[in-house]
C-alpha cells in the first residue's frame, strides 16, 4: 500500500459539498486487490495452517471421555475456524475496522469504490456493499443450496422408492437426510429476505442502501463461508441426525456434526446481522412522508422475519455453542448419562424452530400480498388485517415451541397451553388468507405468472394450515408425530407456501433484478410441473403417514410400498419442474426480453427508478403522499347500494389517501 | 329509482335495511355461483374424512380406546376444516375460471372494484374463525384430558391407579432393540410386547443409549425414550391381536429397523404365557 496523503478537496454528495478525510493512496485502498479468489485462497490457507499446527499440538491420546472426541476432530474444528476466518479476511471483511483503528476514516471516493461502482462484473465477486449486487449475490447463493438440497432430495426419494434394496448404507442415508434437512432450511431463510430484502426493500421504502453497508456485505459472505463448513460436513463422515441433531445422538456422531455446529453458529451471525440491518433501514431510512400506513405490506413481512430471527437464533447458536462444547471439551450441558439434559437442548432447539418456520413463511405471504395488487389492479383487501395478521403471527410465534415436544415426555401438563397457543395462531393467519381472497374477490385477473404463482401458494398454505390443525393437537400429534405425515406437513408449509411463493417473487422482481423479463411460458412450464409433481409427491406422503410410516426411515413393510412409489415418481416430476424453472432464469438472465423500467405498471416506488437501478437508486429521493396500491375504480356496486341506503354501513371507500395520516 | 333485482322487495324501505342488503348480496351472479361451488368442492372433499381413517386402519383398526378417541379427533377435525377450505378453494376457482382475465405483455387498465376492506366481511370472517379455533381448543383440550386420565401416571408404579390390578410393563429402548421387561412377574422379559386385553397397562419408557420413542402404533401410545429418565404412559387394549410397535424417533443407523410386534392375548392365553415363560406371579 502506498502512504501518499494528499490533501483532499470536498467531494460532492449529491449536490452537497461534502469536507474529505485524507485519502490514502488510490480510492479503495487494499480493498481493490481483494475478492473472492484472494478470499478462498486466505480460507484455504488458513484451514490448512491451523489443522496443521493443531495436529502437531495435540497428544494422540488427547481425550478419555465416554463419547471421546478423537484427535481428528481438533483438527477437523481448527480447520473450520481457519477457513471461516482465512476466508473473510482474505474478503476484506476486517479491513473496515482496521482501518478505522489506525484513524483512517473512510473517504466518499473509498465508499463509491466499495459500492462497486466502475467494477463492472467484478463487484459481484468482491466485498461490495451495493444492496443491489449484494441482492444478487444472495439470489445466486440461495439457487446454489437448493441445488445442493433439491439433489439430495432426489437421492432421498429414489432411495424411498427403491423398496426392493437398500440403495444407500444407512450412515450415507442419514447424511443425506440431514444435510438436505438443514440446506434447505437455511436457503429458506434467506430466499426472500436475502435476495427481496436486500434489492428491492431499500428501494421500495424510497432509500439509497442499507443503513449498513458494509454489515450487509458481511452477513452474505457469512452465508458464503457457513455454506462451504456444511458442504465439508460431507467428506467426515456428514451430519447423521437430521436437522434437528437432537442429544445424545449427535455426540456419537462423526467429526462431521462439527461442520453442521459450526455452520450453524456461522449462519447464526450472518442472519443476526443481516436482520438488525434490515429493521434499522426500515426504521430510519423510510421516505419522507412513508407513514406506517403507507408502507407496502412485504416491508412489514422482511421487518418481522428479521424480528422473530433476531429472537430466534441466539438460542440456535447457543445450543450448538453448547453441544460443540460438550463434544469437545466435555463440559455437560446435554449428556444425560453425567447429569446433563436432553430436553434443555431440544428447547433451545425449538426455541428457533418454531419461529423460524415463520421467518420462511411470513416474508412469502407478505411477498404474495405484495404481488396481488399489481396484477389485480387494485388494492389489498383490508391492509390493517394484513398487518394485524402478522403482527398476531409474530406475537405468537415465541410461544409455541414445546408442542414440538408434546410426545417427549418432558412435562405433560404444559402440552394443554401451548396446544392452546399454537392453536391461536390460526386466527392471525386466517386474517392473512382473508385479505389474499378478499383482494381476488371480484378482481379482474392478469394471469402473470407472478400471480399465478400466488394461486399455488394459497392452495398449498391451505393444505399445510389444515394438517397443521391436526399436529397442534395432542391426541392427533400422539399419532402423527415422527411420521411421514409431519413431513408432508411442513413440505407444504415450507415448499408449498414458502418456496412456491419464493418463485413467484423472483418472476416478479426478475426485470428490476436483472433487466430482462422472465420467460413466461418456460416458466409457467416449471412452475406448474414442479406443482404438479408436488401434490403427488405429498399427497401420497400423507398417506404414509397416515399409513403409519415413520419418518428418517430407509427401509420399511411393504404396506407403505405404494405410497412411496408414487412419492418418488412425484419427486422426479418437480425435480424436472425446477430443472426447467432454473433454466428459465439462467437463459433469461442471458437473454430474455429487455424489460422496461416498470413492466407491470406497478405504483410502489421500487418500480420508479430506472433499470438497470443507478447506484444511488433515486437521484432525487422521492415523497410519498398516497397509500400503497391505489389502483381500481370505485365500486359500482357500493355505489348503487348507497345511491339507494343512503349512508348504510361503514362506506368501503371511506379509508381514503387524505385521512391516511400527515407525513 | 326502481327495485334493483328481480326479487326484491317491492318497498324496500320498509324493509330492516341490513336484510335487503343481504338479499341483494346473494342474487349477484357470482355470489350465487361461489357459494354453490363451496358446496360441490365441500361435497367433494367430504369422504376424506373416511379416507384418512381407511388409511390409518389399514395395518389394523383402532387396537385401545386413546387410539378410538384419536380417530374421533381426527374425523372431527377433518370434517370442521372442509367448509373453510371449501370455500377458499371456491375462491380460488371462481376467480381463476368466473371472474374476467386479461393477458399478455400491456398492463391492463384498472378494472377491478378498488375495496378497500369490508366491515361486515372482516368481522364475519374474524368470528367465524375465532369460533372455529376455540372449538377445535376446547375439543382437543378435553380429548387430552381424557387421554392423559388413560395413560400417563404421575405416580409411582405400584401405587397408580388401578394399583395391582394394573400390568407394569418397563419398557427400555436401545439401538435398535426393544426390551419390555414385566416386574411383577419375576422381571420376565421379553422382545415382543405381549400384553393382556381389557386391563390397564402401565409403561414405565427408557432408553440406554440415545433417543429412542416407543410408538404402539394401533395402541395410540407414543411417548419418548430418555437415556437418564424414565418416562410413563398406559393404555388399556380392547382388541385381541398383533399389532405394531415402531420407534419414532431418528436413532442412528438402523432406526428403521427398530420395530417389534405387540399380541395383545385373551387374559387366560396372557397368563399362561407368562407362567410358560418362567414368570411366577400371575394377577
Ligand atoms: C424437490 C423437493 C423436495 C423433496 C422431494 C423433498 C423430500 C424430502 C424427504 C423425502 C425428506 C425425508 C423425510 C424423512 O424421512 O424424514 C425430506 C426431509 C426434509 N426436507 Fe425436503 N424435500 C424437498 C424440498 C424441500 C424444501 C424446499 C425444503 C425447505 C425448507 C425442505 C425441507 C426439509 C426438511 C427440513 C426435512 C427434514 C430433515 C430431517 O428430517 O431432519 N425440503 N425432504
Ligand atoms: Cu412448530
Ligand atoms: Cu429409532
Amino acid at each position: 500500500m502506498t502512504t501518499t496523503t494528499t490533501a483532499p478537496p470536498n467531494a460532492t454528495v449529491f449536490g452537497a459539498e461534502v469536507p474529505q478525510p485524507p485519502q490514502h493512496g488510490k480510492p479503495g485502498g487494499i480493498m481493490r486487490h481483494l475478492n473472492f479468489g484472494t478470499g478462498l485462497l486466505a480460507g484455504i490457507v488458513g484451514a490448512v495452517a491451523a489443522g496443521w499446527i493443531t495436529a502437531a499440538l495435540t497428544p494422540t491420546s488427547a481425550s478419555n471421555a465416554t463419547f471421546a472426541p478423537t484427535e481428528p476432530e481438533y483438527v477437523y474444528l481448527a480447520v473450520l475456524i481457519g477457513w471461516v476466518v482465512g476466508f473473510m479476511l482474505g474478503m476484506g471483511a476486517f479491513v473496515g475496522p482496521v482501518r478505522w483503528l489506525l484513524g483512517r476514516d473512510i473517504t466518499h471516493a473509498d465508499a463509491e469504490y466499495m459500492a462497486g461502482k466502475d467494477l463492472g462484473f467484478r463487484r459481484y465477486f468482491k466485498f461490495t456493499t451495493d444492496h443491489k449486487v449484494v441482492g444478487i449475490q444472495y439470489l445466486v447463493v440461495t439457487l446454489v443450496i437448493f441445488a445442493l438440497g433439491g439433489t439430495l432430495a432426489m437421492l432421498i426419494r429414489t432411495e424411498l422408492g427403491v423398496t426392493w434394496a437398500e440403495l444407500f448404507a444407512p450412515t450415507f442415508y442419514n447424511t443425506i437426510i440431514g444435510t438436505h434437512g438443514i440446506a434447505m432450511v437455511i436457503a429458506m431463510i434467506v430466499v426472500i429476505s436475502g435476495p427481496v430484502g436486500n434489492f428491492i426493500v431499500p428501494m421500495m421504502i424510497g432509500a439509497r442502501d442499507m443503513a449498513f453497508p458494509r454489515l450487509n456485505a458481511l452477513s452474505l459472505w457469512l452465508l458464503v463461508a457457513a455454506v462451504v463448513c456444511l458442504i465439508s460436513s460431507m467428506f467426515v463422515g456428514g451430519i447423521q441426525d437430521g436437522w434437528s441433531v437432537y442429544y445424545p445422538l449427535a455426540a456419537q456422531a462423526p467429526p462431521g456434526m462439527l461442520g453442521y455446529q459450526m455452520t450453524i453458529i456461522v449462519f447464526a451471525i450472518s442472519t443476526g446481522v443481516a436482520s438488525v440491518n434490515l429493521m434499522t433501514t426500515i426504521l430510519t431510512m423510510r421516505a419522507k412522508g412513508m407513514t406506517w400506513s403507507r408502507t407496502p405490506i412485504l416491508v412489514f413481512g422482511v421487518f418481522a422475519a428479521s424480528l422473530m430471527g433476531l429472537y430466534a437464533f441466539p438460542f440456535y447458536q447457543y445450543s450448538q455453542i453448547l453441544a460443540l462444547t460438550d463434544r469437545i471439551w466435555d463440559t455437560v450441558f446435554f449428556n444425560p448419562v453425567q447429569g446433563g439434559s436432553v430436553w434443555l437442548y431440544e428447547n433451545l432447539f425449538w426455541l428457533l424452530g418454531h419461529p423460524e418456520v415463520y421467518v420462511i413463511l411470513i416474508p412469502s405471504m407478505a411477498l404474495a400480498l405484495e404481488i396481488m395488487p399489481v396484477f389485480l389492479r387494485r388494492p389489498l383487501f383490508s391492509f390493517n388485517f394484513a398487518v394485524a395478521g402478522i403482527i398476531g403471527v409474530v406475537a405468537l410465534s415465541g410461544l409455541v415451541w414445546a408442542h414440538h415436544m408434546y410426545m417427549t415426555g418432558w412435562a405433560p401438563a404444559v402440552n394443554y397451553p401451548f396446544m392452546l397457543s399454537t392453536e391461536m395462531i390460526s386466527i392471525p393467519v386466517g386474517f392473512l388468507v382473508l385479505v389474499a381472497i378478499g383482494t381476488f374477490w371480484r378482481s379482474t385477473v392478469w394471469t402473470r405468472l407472478p400471480l399465478m404463482a400466488i394461486y399455488a401458494v394459497v392452495f398449498n398454505k391451505m393444505i399445510g394450515g389444515v394438517t397443521g390443525i391436526y399436529l397442534s393437537d395432542v391426541p392427533a400429534d400422539q399419532y402423527f408425530h415422527g411420521s411421514m405425515f409431519v413431513v408432508a406437513h411442513f413440505h407444504y408449509m415450507l415448499m408449498g407456501a414458502g418456496l412456491f411463493g419464493a418463485m413467484g417473487g423472483i418472476a416478479f422482481y426478475f426485470p428490476k433484478m436483472t433487466g430482462r423479463i422472465l420467460d413466461e411460458r418456460w416458466g409457467s412450464i416449471g412452475l406448474w410441473t414442479a406443482f404438479v409433481g408436488f401434490q403427488i409427491t405429498f399427497g401420497s406422503m400423507f398417506v404414509a403417514g397416515l399409513q403409519g410410516q415413520p419418518r428418517r426411515v430407509l427401509q420399511f413393510d411393504d404396506m407403505f410400498n405404494i405410497s412411496n412409489w408414487l412419492s418418488t415418481i412425484g419427486a422426479y416430476v418437480i425435480g424436472l419442474g425446477m430443472l426447467i424453472f432454473l433454466a428459465a432464469i439462467i437463459f433469461s438472465w442471458r437473454s430474455g426480453d429487455v424489460a422496461s423500467s416498470n413492466p407491470w405498471g406497478s405504483k410502489s416506488l421500487e418500480w420508479q427508478t430506472a433499470t438497470p437501478v443507478p447506484l444511488e437508486n433515486f437521484e432525487v429521493l422521492p415523497v410519498v403522499t398516497e397509500r400503497p396500491y391505489n389502483y381500481g375504480v370505485p365500486d359500482p356496486y357500493e355505489q348503487r347500494m348507497k345511491s339507494l341506503d343512503g349512508d348504510l354501513g361503514p362506506d368501503t371507500r371511506l379509508e381514503s389517501d387524505d385521512k391516511a395520516g400527515v407525513p | 329509482m326502481t327495485t334493483m333485482t328481480p326479487d326484491a322487495p317491492e318497498e324496500p324501505t320498509n324493509r330492516p335495511a341490513p336484510m335487503h342488503r343481504v338479499r341483494e348480496w346473494m342474487s349477484r351472479p357470482y355470489a350465487r355461483s361461489i357459494m354453490i361451488l363451496t358446496v360441490v368442492i365441500g361435497f367433494i372433499l367430504l369422504p376424506l374424512c373416511w379416507l384418512i381413517l381407511a388409511a390409518m386402519n389399514q395395518s389394523g383398526a383402532p387396537a385401545s380406546p386413546i387410539m378410538e378417541d384419536i380417530q374421533t379427533t381426527i374425523f372431527v377435525f377433518t370434517l370442521i376444516s372442509i367448509p373453510i377450505t371449501a370455500f377458499v378453494f371456491a375462491v380460488l376457482v371462481y376467480s381463476l375460471l368466473g371472474w374476467k382475465h386479461v393477458s399478455g405483455d400491456e398492463v391492463p387498465a384498472d378494472a377491478s372494484p378498488a375495496i378497500r376492506g369490508n366491515f361486515v366481511a372482516n368481522i364475519l370472517w374474524s368470528v367465524i374463525t375465532s369460533l372455529l379455533a376455540m372449538f377445535l381448543v376446547v375439543w382437543g383440550l378435553m380429548e387430552l384430558a381424557q387421554i392423559t386420565a388413560n395413560s400417563y401416571g404421575t405416580v409411582s408404579a405400584d401405587e397408580q391407579p388401578g394399583g395391582s390390578s394394573a400390568l407394569i410393563v418397563n419398557v427400555t429402548g436401545q439401538q435398535w432393540v426393544w426390551t419390555f421387561e414385566y416386574p411383577q412377574h419375576d422381571g420376565l422379559t421379553s422382545d415382543i410386547l405381549y400384553l393382556p386385553k381389557d386391563r390397564a397397562v402401565y409403561f414405565n419408557v427408557t432408553s440406554k443409549d440415545v433417543l429412542h420413542n416407543f410408538w404402539a402404533v394401533e395402541l395410540g401410545v407414543k411417548i419418548d425414550a430418555n437415556p437418564g429418565a424414565i418416562t410413563q404412559t398406559g393404555v388399556t387394549p380392547n382388541k385381541a391381536g398383533t399389532f405394531n410397535v415402531r420407534c419414532a424417533e431418528l436413532c442412528g443407523l438402523h432406526h428403521a429397523y427398530m420395530q417389534t410386534e405387540i399380541r395383545v392375548l385373551e387374559k387366560d392365553a396372557f397368563d399362561s404365557w407368562v407362567r410358560e415363560n418362567g414368570g411366577q406371579r400371575t394377577s
